[in-house]
């Protein structure tokens, strides 16, 4: 069997036992995956083209069930959770999505705010929050514009304010550097790394980056053809 | 701080289509149900009325003896009045038949007593006949229920049909929103899947589309009723004004049920609209984790 423990302590804040993932007709994507990961770590996912990156998040950010096997996320198996119990369980994790999935008709601080917005929070009790993360992004002076006015460096970074705003326990990222500078992708790597140091954020990046890799210097996850590997070039000791 | 942006875009194309659609829908539903209410209205007024009324033909009599027959056919039991047809009242009674100039001269005309009976216990026009034959006349008395009960017949049968074509109106109503509300769904699946994955709970997501739905089928009925209460006043005004004989043809009476079935008909269409949209959404996601 596949295996993966870059931690064993404490209760994991991400753990897959045997988890495979088919679509419908196609071959396995993913394959036997066993995963944990302790609360507040910061790890890279890397691995070729069509190795099952994307697919893997997608099982971490409850997009998809897996085919086979079960994904405990802050030790809640989420096969046993009801449809709302999922919905509060996607609350506590914040994605960056390759394409950034922006709402286009939204302005960039509605596009920060969607997360609190869906949680049932009214705009007056956020709205200092979302404009100081704005700040934070470099974005506090474009909060009105559109997504489609900003460049794509803009657009990541407001992707990534949205992911953060709810304070999430789990952050995903899937190359949120991949549409950016190597300047940018260093600034925006900056900021992942000090959002896991002060709030204890556990940060899971998919990266073909391998620069920003060794920079950074975490552990790294590698998948191979849907299996799951470790890479001790580039592991942390 | 200004209204926060709807999370569903404004209206587009494929909702212009479906209010069109909705419209019409609600429009030929309303029109349908105005027109039988009319109709079964008029019919059962006339219905009403003739049946408390009977005819009694007189032959080989002048009018003298008419008089006398009408007197006798007044002191039966049943019978509120009797009078005997003035040749004006003759001419206006047959004038679809024969025109504004009245019977042509030397047309045989039968004389005619027109007689009303009492609501309880009318008389029946056998007894009538029997009593003005033995009175030594030669007399034939018709009720003019025998013919309103075919109308009254034929009046049932619209009916039906009018309550089957707005249930089939209805019908197709919530089948046209269930598959726009569906084609809206993918068209905006991004913006669902956003939804989705930021936490929104499935009644959330659902309650964008039934807001959205709810109103475009308030709008769009309220369209269709208007326009068929346009459409329904100016068939009967244009009817009136040709002086057409309009006592079966419906009537635009906006009395409490009129005006309930135009302002039931844009409510009903919004709730159509926010059920096929709510339960056409939750269904999509359900197929989702």
């Amino acid at each position: 069997m596949n295996r993966f423990r870059p931690d064993t302590a404490d209760e994991p804040a991400v753990e897959l036992n045997g988890v495979s993932l088919r679509y419908d007709t196609a071959d396995d994507v993913l394959s036997d995956i066993d995963l944990r990961l302790k609360p507040g770590t910061f790890t890279f996912l890397t691995g070729a083209s069509g190795a099952g990156k994307s697919s893997l998040l997608k099982l971490l950010y409850l997009a998809h069930a897996p085919t086979q096997g079960e994904v405990h996320l802050f030790g809640l198996r989420t096969s046993a959770l009801s449809r709302k119990q999922l919905s509060a369980l996607r609350r506590r994790i914040g994605v960056v999505f390759q394409d950034f999935r922006l709402l286009d008709h939204l302005t960039a601080f509605e596009n920060v705010s969607l997360p609190l917005r869906v949680s049932g929070q009214k705009p007056g009790t956020y709205r200092e929050e979302v404009v100081d993360l704005l700040r934070w992004v470099g974005l506090g002076e474009r909060m009105h514009a559109l997504p489609q006015s900003l460049s794509g460096g803009e657009q990541q970074r407001l992707s990534i304010a949205r992911a953060l705003i709810n304070k999430p326990d789990l952050l995903i990222a899937d190359e949120p550097t991949g549409n950016v500078d190597p300047e940018m992708g260093k600034r925006i790597f900056r900021l992942f790394v000090e959002l896991n140091r002060r709030l204890g954020t556990t940060i899971i990046i998919a990266t073909h980056d391998l620069s920003l890799i060794r920079e950074f210097d975490a552990p790294v996850m590698r998948l191979q053809h849907g299996l799951l590997v470790r890479d001790v070039e580039h592991q942390s000791a | 701080m200004s209204k926060p942006t709807p999370l569903l875009p404004e209206s587009d194309a494929r909702e212009a289509a479906l209010f069109f659609v909705v419209a019409a829908l609600c429009f030929l539903a309303v029109l349908a149900t105005l027109t039988a209410r009319g109709t079964y209205t008029a019919a059962h007024a006339w219905s009403a009325q003739v049946e408390g009324e009977m005819t009694v033909r007189l032959k080989d009599t002048d009018r003298r003896g008419a008089e006398d027959a009408a007197s006798i056919v007044r002191g039966l039991d049943g019978i509120r009045s009797s009078s005997v047809l003035s040749q004006e009242e003759l001419n206006r009674l047959l004038a679809p038949s024969f025109g504004p100039g009245g019977i042509p001269a030397g047309v045989p005309m039968p004389i005619l007593i027109a007689v009303e009976t009492t609501q309880d216990a009318p008389a029946e026009a056998g007894v009538v006949t029997a009593a003005l034959t033995d009175a030594g006349f030669n007399a034939t008395a018709e009720s003019h229920a025998d013919y309103a009960s075919e109308v009254q017949r034929a009046l049932g049968t619209l009916r039906i049909a009018a309550i089957g074509i707005v249930v089939l109106l209805t019908a197709t109503a919530i089948a046209v929103i269930a598959f726009a509300t569906h084609a809206a769904l993918l068209a905006r699946r991004d913006i669902v899947d956003v939804l989705h994955l930021a936490g929104a709970e499935d009644r959330f997501i659902a309650s964008l589309f039934e807001r959205r739905f709810w109103t475009l089928g308030l709008k769009a009925g309220s369209a269709g009723s208007l326009v068929a209460l346009a459409v329904t006043a100016m068939i009967v005004f244009s009817a009136q004004s040709a002086g057409t004989q309009s006592q079966l043809l419906p009537q635009l009476s906006l009395d409490f049920w009129d005006l309930v079935i135009l302002a039931v008909t844009p409510v009903g269409a919004g709730l159509a609209a926010r059920w096929a949209a709510g339960g056409t959404v939750n269904h999509s996601l359900k197929s989702v984790l």
